[in-house]
Order: C-alpha cells, then sequence, then structure tokens
C-alpha cells in the first residue's frame, strides 16, 4: 500500500479492464454481466484487456459463462472460504490480487454486497472509488470518467482517480444492458492463488435464507406503489395483472416495509426503463424520477394535482388509486376479452 | 462486560427543506438548515440497543466544522453518554478515503469495541465510509444491518443482515463496524432533562489531525478521487397530459400494451 499519496504509485503500470462478478451460491448477479457489456466497450477504447473477477466456491461454470459473455480472461480464486460471501476474506484476496495484476479499471455492482467489497477493498488498495456510478467513459488520456448524480440528481458529477489505481467504481444495476453469451469464446481462464485461510476471518455467516431475487430492471411494463397506497398494495397488484407488469416501489413504500427492497426505483434503489411505468401513489420526488427516466410512457395516478410526478408523465389521471385501479384493470381485461373474442 | 460503542453522526443540509432556487429552477441545497443525517438517527438508535444489551457507554463522534457541534448535542440528548467532535482545516477536502482513516483513528483512540453508522448520508450517498472504517483497522464490517444481537460472552456481535432477495445472520469478531439499515430502527425520543444538560452544561471533547497524528493523510491533496465536472441534467420531456376521463386512460394503456 501506498502512503505517500501521488508519488507512490506509477499508474503506468496498470492495465486491463476488471469487472467483479457477482455470485451467492452459483448463481450470478445480472448486474455483473451489464458491466462486462460496458467493461468491453472501455477496453476496446484503451486497448486493454477485459478481466472477469471471479471469487467463490465451485466456481468453473461461473469462469466459463463470464468467457462465453466477452471476458478476454478470467481470474479465478476458488475456495470454500469464499462462501457465502464475507466482507474480510474477498477484500484480502483482492487486495492480494491488486498487487499481483495490477487493474487500471475495476468494475463492481452497486448491490448491497458490492457497496459491502468495494468499500472494504478500496481502501488497502487505496483505490479511488466512485459510487453509484451510472456513465462511465475514458477521456483522451486513457483515464476513467465515472459519472454519478448528485444534488438530488439534479446535477451529474464527473469524478476522477488521476494518482491512484485501481479506478474503482460501483455501477448502479439497471443502466447498461448485459453482455450475451457467443459461441466464440476464446479467453483463458486463470487460476489466482487463494491468500486468505479460514482460521483469519474474523466473521461468521450463521444463516442465510435467500429467496428468488426479484429483477424489475429487465421488465416491460412495471406499476410502481408509492406512499399514497397506505400499506395496501392490492389496487396495484390488480392493474400490474391486467397490464402484465412487475411490481415496484418507491423508496417511501419500501421504508414502510410494505414491499421488498429489490423492487426499490430511484437513486438508491434500482434504474429501470420498461416501455410502461405506471406511478400509483407516487408523489415524485427527484430521488424517484432519477430511476424512472429511461421509461417509455409514464402514466400517473394520483390524488394530489399538485404532485410532481404529473409534470414527469406522459399521461396522468387526478384520482382516488383504490377506485381508479380497479376500475383501469376491469377495462383492461375487457379489452384483452374483446380481442380474444 | 461492558462495551464502548462509538456512533457517528453527520450534519447534512435538510433535504425535506431543499428550495428551488427560482432564477435556475434547480435545487438549491446551501439554503437548507442542517440537521442530522437522518440514517445516523437509526444508527444511534442501534448502538443505544447495544449498551441495552451488553452495558458500557455510547459515544457520539462527527467530523465536521466548529458547529456540527449541534448533532453531538442532540446525540447527547437522544442518550449517548459521550461525543468527540473531530474537527481541522486540514480536513477540507477529504473524500472517503482519508474520511474514513479520520474516523478509524478516532475509534481506535477510543478503544472502541463497536463502531455504528447510518448506511449512507443524504448528502453524498456513498455508504463507503463504515467498510472503509472497518478496512483501515483492518476490523470486521457489518452493513445493510436490520437488528443487533450483541454476544459478550464470545466477544462478538451478531448481526441481521438484508442481502438482495433476503437476509443473513452474521457474527463478527470484535472490534466490528456496523452501518445500519435506513429505517430499520425506530428512535426512542430524547428526555428533557438530557435536553437541558446537552444544551447548557454539555461541551464535545475535540480533536484535531495533529491530535490523530494524521495531518498529512487527510484533505484534498491525499483525496484519490477528485471532481473533474458537474453537468445539469435536463429533464426528461414529457407530455404532462392530465384526462379526466378513466376511458381515455384505459385507451392509452391498451395502446402501449398491444
Amino acid at each position: 500500500m501506498s502512503d505517500d499519496n501521488g508519488s507512490g504509485i506509477d499508474v503506468d503500470e496498470y492495465d486491463d479492464v476488471w469487472v467483479f462478478i457477482e455470485e451467492h451460491a452459483g448463481e450470478v448477479m445480472p448486474v455483473s454481466w451489464e458491466l462486462l457489456e460496458e467493461g468491453r466497450t472501455l477496453a476496446e477504447k484503451l486497448g486493454d484487456e477485459l478481466v472477469a473477477l471471479v471469487i467463490g466456491e465451485d466456481v468453473d461454470e461461473i469462469a466459463e459463462e463470464a468467457l462465453a459473455r466477452g471476458a478476454d480472461r478470467v481470474l479465478v480464486a476458488d475456495d470454500p472460504v469464499f462462501e457465502p460471501y464475507r466482507a474480510d476474506p474477498y477484500g484480502e484476496q483482492f487486495r492480494a490480487m491488486v498487487e499481483a495484476y495490477k487493474p487500471s479499471i475495476a468494475l463492481i455492482g452497486g448491490t448491497h454486497t458490492g457497496r459491502d467489497f468495494a468499500g472494504r477493498v478500496a481502501v488497502p488498495a487505496h483505490a479511488g472509488l466512485t459510487a453509484d456510478v451510472t456513465e462511465i467513459d475514458v477521456d483522451d488520456d486513457g483515464l476513467l470518467q465515472a459519472r454519478r448524480p448528485a444534488f438530488g440528481g439534479d446535477v451529474l458529477a464527473t469524478i476522477l482517480c488521476e494518482e491512484h489505481r485501481p479506478q474503482m467504481a460501483t455501477i448502479r444495476p439497471g443502466v447498461f444492458e448485459a453482455a450475451e453469451p457467443t459461441d466464440e469464446a476464446d479467453g483463458e481462464i486463470v487460476e489466482a492463488d487463494v491468500v486468505v485461510e479460514e482460521a483469519d476471518c474474523i466473521s461468521e455467516v450463521l444463516e442465510r435464507e435467500v429467496g428468488d431475487t426479484a429483477d424489475i430492471t429487465e421488465a416491460e411494463r412495471i406499476v410502481a406503489v408509492g406512499h399514497g397506497v397506505e400499506g395496501d398494495l392490492e389496487p396495484a397488484r390488480e392493474l400490474a395483472e391486467a397490464l402484465d407488469a412487475e411490481l415496484a416501489a418507491s423508496r417511501a413504500a419500501v421504508d414502510e416495509g410494505w414491499i421488498d427492497g429489490a423492487r426499490q426505483v430511484g437513486q438508491t434503489g434500482k434504474t429501470v426503463r420498461p416501455d410502461l411505468y405506471v406511478a400509483v401513489g407516487i408523489s415524485g420526488a427527484i430521488q424517484h424520477l432519477e430511476g424512472m427516466n429511461k421509461s417509455g410512457t409514464v402514466i400517473a395516478i394520483n390524488n394530489d394535482p399538485n404532485a410532481p410526478i404529473f409534470e414527469h408523465a406522459d399521461y396522468g389521471i387526478v384520482g382516488d388509486l383504490f377506485e381508479v385501479c380497479p376500475d383501469l384493470a376491469d377495462r383492461l381485461e375487457g379489452d384483452l376479452q374483446e380481442v380474444v373474442q | 462486560m461492558s462495551w464502548t460503542i462509538a456512533v457517528g453522526v453527520k450534519q447534512v443540509p435538510d433535504d425535506d427543506e431543499v428550495g428551488i432556487d427560482p432564477d435556475t429552477g434547480r435545487l438549491d441545497r446551501a439554503s437548507a438548515p442542517a440537521v442530522m443525517n437522518p440514517p445516523d438517527r437509526d444508527a444511534l438508535e442501534a448502538a443505544l440497543t447495544i449498551r441495552d444489551q451488553v452495558g458500557g457507554e455510547v459515544i457520539a463522534v462527527t467530523m465536521g466544522p466548529p458547529n456540527a457541534k449541534t448533532v453531538l448535542e442532540q446525540a447527547v440528548a437522544m442518550g449517548c453518554d459521550d461525543a468527540v467532535l473531530v474537527t481541522d482545516r486540514a480536513f477540507a477536502g477529504s473524500d472517503t478515503w482519508p474520511t474514513s482513516l479520520t474516523l478509524a483513528r478516532t475509534a481506535e483512540a477510543l478503544e472502541a469495541d463497536v463502531v455504528v453508522c447510518g448506511e449512507e448520508t443524504t448528502d453524498s450517498s456513498t455508504g463507503q465510509v463504515p467498510p472503509g472504517i472497518a478496512a483501515h483497522n483492518g476490523w470486521a464490517q457489518l452493513t445493510y444491518v436490520e437488528g443487533v444481537d450483541a454476544r459478550p460472552e464470545e466477544d462478538r456481535l451478531a448481526a441481521r443482515r438484508d442481502v438482495e432477495g433476503g437476509h443473513e445472520l452474521v457474527a463478527a469478531d470484535l472490534p466490528v463496524v456496523v452501518a445500519v439499515a435506513y429505517g430499520e430502527f425506530d428512535t426512542r425520543p430524547a428526555g428533557l432533562h438530557r435536553k437541558i444538560y446537552a444544551e447548557n452544561d454539555f461541551e464535545p471533547t475535540q480533536w484535531t489531525a495533529e491530535d490523530l497524528e494524521i495531518k498529512e493523510e487527510v484533505g484534498l491533496d491525499v483525496s484519490p478521487t477528485s471532481v473533474g465536472g458537474m453537468e445539469t441534467v435536463d429533464p426528461v420531456d414529457r407530455r404532462g397530459e392530465v384526462v379526466d376521463d378513466i376511458d381515455d386512460l384505459a385507451e392509452v394503456l391498451t395502446e402501449v400494451n398491444a
């Protein structure tokens, strides 16, 4: 580690674009493949290699999949100590790999695990770390430009890391398209030395209960609920069923415990880009708008005519959602029946 | 057995009071009053809960300008036993790397067994400082914590964490840094006597970068990241059409859905 900022390292010694493949019990978080696609673009601009970083236990298949999805090389640290995820062994392993391979850029998904991991590893690597990035590029000098929303989404700040390596960023899920598997994979899989031992670990996972993870970022239609639903999701659920849409939520509804955090849209949640976004009882705070800006048609249902959401919707109706939603659902079901007949 | 529990609190602009600049139409955060970062209220409650479970003392810590001592008074009114204001012009411009170093050194100086923080601040939203504190000190970390379970007989703290699609229970060796998930702990009200004491008689301990022996390792110059520019984001152009008739809306939905 360099304590001597600015003069401690030679940035030219560092190259390659790393993407952290987040996996839990063999299942890869979709954001990892999104980063691989974006990492490919950066690597080509820089003339660097795209390297997938796979840490876990029995991860051969994941390593193969990373190659199929476009990695030039996959660095694998395979050991029981890495399952399930814990910050301290992952952090120590990453530090050792940075020392050994000297990556220039490292991209990590902005999931709970990704943010836990990134915050842990940037310190011992003395890396620059930008949080919650939504746009990424390299400038003419090859310097990473990581853009993130600031001031409640009003401003996009460009964060640079000129004198430290790696240049790290956590990237918000759902912002980029995922890399698709191809048959043309010709990269290599490299086994990295595992530097962590169970005896040195300072944390222990006692229980882990994970169900199906909702992925609203892939949905074509979304019905999202806000504080206005007052804990009753039924009207929105009915409408979602009629539209064959996924249910999502604003932070307010998640904080109230009405709906799972994996379904949260907005600055601290996910970015979605459905063809249709129906906001039910959502006032339209700027932090929420930021997560739904990429939607096609936006429809707002709210009983407050002054709610900001109406200015950010294509169509809106001022009315009681408990009446409007079921009514709309009925009409839509009727339309569908007409089509069938 | 009793633990020393440090709790990090930060003064931020009140998001609910952030106005719109009439000239530019953009958010004006500078005019908003300063308040305690809302997720830190959860952290305070979590810290007090750990004290209830195991005994010991809770010390509030803030890094900021001298006037940030108001949040420390608030923390003491809410039940903290003591407070430390870490303040020095040398800290100006620190990104998350030197900020977490400063708080890590403060936690060491307090001989803290547990450091509790909010999951992120509402003004910068990085969430990087709690893991950074843990990493600087080589301590364990538990982020997105929804419940705490002190286990003094094992010298460990167990916590229920929110993970994608579920939850896990993790036990960490002391000392440990805990970042509390926002909205998971209901803050107890401040007692009147405590409030009067905090506002009138209480003075926080003050530490500088020199006291913590990190004068050369903090501030803008040693921060790995820098701001390269700011661009305002143009709002997405929407029709903004409000319809009166539900039939019209059903028609739009059918069209989009087709």
